[in-house]
């Protein structure tokens, strides 16, 4: 609860007054992001430690980003996704009272602040563009995405890249591709290609463990042909317009 | 005789120990890893299951999970449920888990489903 406290006071903090005239974006990092995200680094190396995160980590922002996407999204924040950052905290064992007359059998269900829309704290542009520039100076991982490109040769169509997600590897399960359909533990899919760097992609997929060592999502040991595919799906759903479809 | 005793009795204690701090990790890796498609008990009933189109096993079902050998069990965790002739839907952990994690979650699951078993000393192979 402490937290989103801090969080709301935090927003109402954070006026371009109070921040210098001179590197304006890593000021506002450390004033008002890095009591709950990680700027620093490492990555939790124990599940404890894992269990602890608040917040994704920001420490390889610049490997991971689009700057276009995080200057949006730093002035309209909203939930990535459906349980959390920490589902650990937003699963609830079925409840007593669940009514199953609709499906029939019970399940483990979301609860408490993730249900609410997410709190976070909202730049002006003008912040939001020093902030993504901040952020995309920080590059600890240029090794790791340096090994990987994408191959936009191999390309897929939307059928046959849900085909690779849910019956090939199973990503369906705990990701979404479009709002609501898809499970809840993981990041929201449909957005991915817009949000991320095509090489971050290639290379999350192919060995999670290498970018956040203790992390629930497995090594699905993707087939390098299909790692190349799975990349051109997400970028390719990304241009979909899922408020037009709902 | 009382060396031997005071023998017997520390290493008996440190095999108590041992497994109580093995299955705490192992609980915890469960809960961890296994809970958002298995459920927070193991029931099969996770919080992604709505959403999926085979169910994760109920490693509580006591009859079907004995029908299984520690061998099955741990080839599916770590290579996942195609390597034991199932759904995909079962993601591999080999690149997650050590090997002792590995054996360890083996008996985290063996005390879901079959903990009178246990106790009587049956060899799950
Ligand atoms: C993405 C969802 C998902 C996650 C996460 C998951 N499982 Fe499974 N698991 C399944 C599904 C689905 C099945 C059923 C496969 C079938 O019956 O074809 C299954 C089956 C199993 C089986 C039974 C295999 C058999 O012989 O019938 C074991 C054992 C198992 N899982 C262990 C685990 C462990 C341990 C973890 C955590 C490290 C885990 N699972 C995480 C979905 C998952």
């Amino acid at each position: 609860m402490n937290r989103f406290i801090l969080v709301a006071l935090l927003a109402l903090t954070v006026s371009p007054a109070l921040v210098s005239a001179g590197d304006t974006g890593t000021d506002i990092l450390e004033n008002s992001c890095s009591s709950c995200h990680d700027l620093k680094g490492p990555a939790p190396q124990t599940i404890h430690a894992l269990w602890k995160r608040d917040a994704p980590d920001l420490f390889y922002a610049g490997n991971k980003f689009q700057r276009e996407w995080l200057i949006e999204w730093l002035q309209k924040p909203v939930r990535i996704r459906p349980a959390g950052v920490n589902y650990l905290r937003t699963i609830n064992s079925t409840p007593i009272n669940q009514d199953v007359s609709k499906k029939g059998r019970k399940y483990d269900v979301l609860w408490g602040e993730v249900l609410k829309p997410l709190k976070h704290v909202t730049l002006n542009k003008d912040n939001a563009e020093a902030v993504a520039d901040a952020l995309m100076q920080l590059t600890p991982n240029n090794d790791l995405t340096a090994e990987m490109a994408l191959d936009d040769a191999q390309d897929v169509d939307l059928d046959s890249g849900e085909l690779l997600i849910d019956k090939v590897y199973g990503c369906l399960s705990c990701h979404q591709i479009e709002p609501g359909y898809g499970g809840y533990t993981g990041a929201e899919l449909y957005t991915a290609g817009k949000r991320l760097q095509a090489e971050y992609m290639l290379s999350y997929i192919k060995r999670p463990k290498n970018w956040d060592p203790k992390i629930w999502m497995p090594n699905g040991n993707v087939k390098p042909d299909d790692l190349q595919k799975i990349a051109n799906y997400l970028i390719l759903l990304s241009k979909e317009d899922f408020n037009a479809s709902n | 005789m009382r060396l031997i005793k005071l023998f017997f009795a520390v290493a008996a204690l440190a095999f108590i120990t041992t497994p109580a701090i093995q299955a705490e990790e192992a609980y915890l890796n469960y809960k961890s890893y296994c809970m958002q498609c298995h459920g927070m008990h193991g029931k099969g009933d996770g919080v992604n299951v709505p959403a999926m189109n085979v169910l994760p096993r109920d490693h509580n079902d006591n009859k079907y999970m004995m029908t299984r050998t520690n061998t099955e069990i741990y080839n599916a965790i770590k290579f996942g449920g195609q390597s034991v002739n199932k759904s995909i839907k079962m993601p591999a952990w080999g690149d997650t888990f050590t090997e002792e994690e590995l054996h360890q979650l083996v008996g985290h699951i063996r005390t879901l489903c079959c903990e009178s078993e246990i106790i009587r000393g049956v060899n799950f192979k």
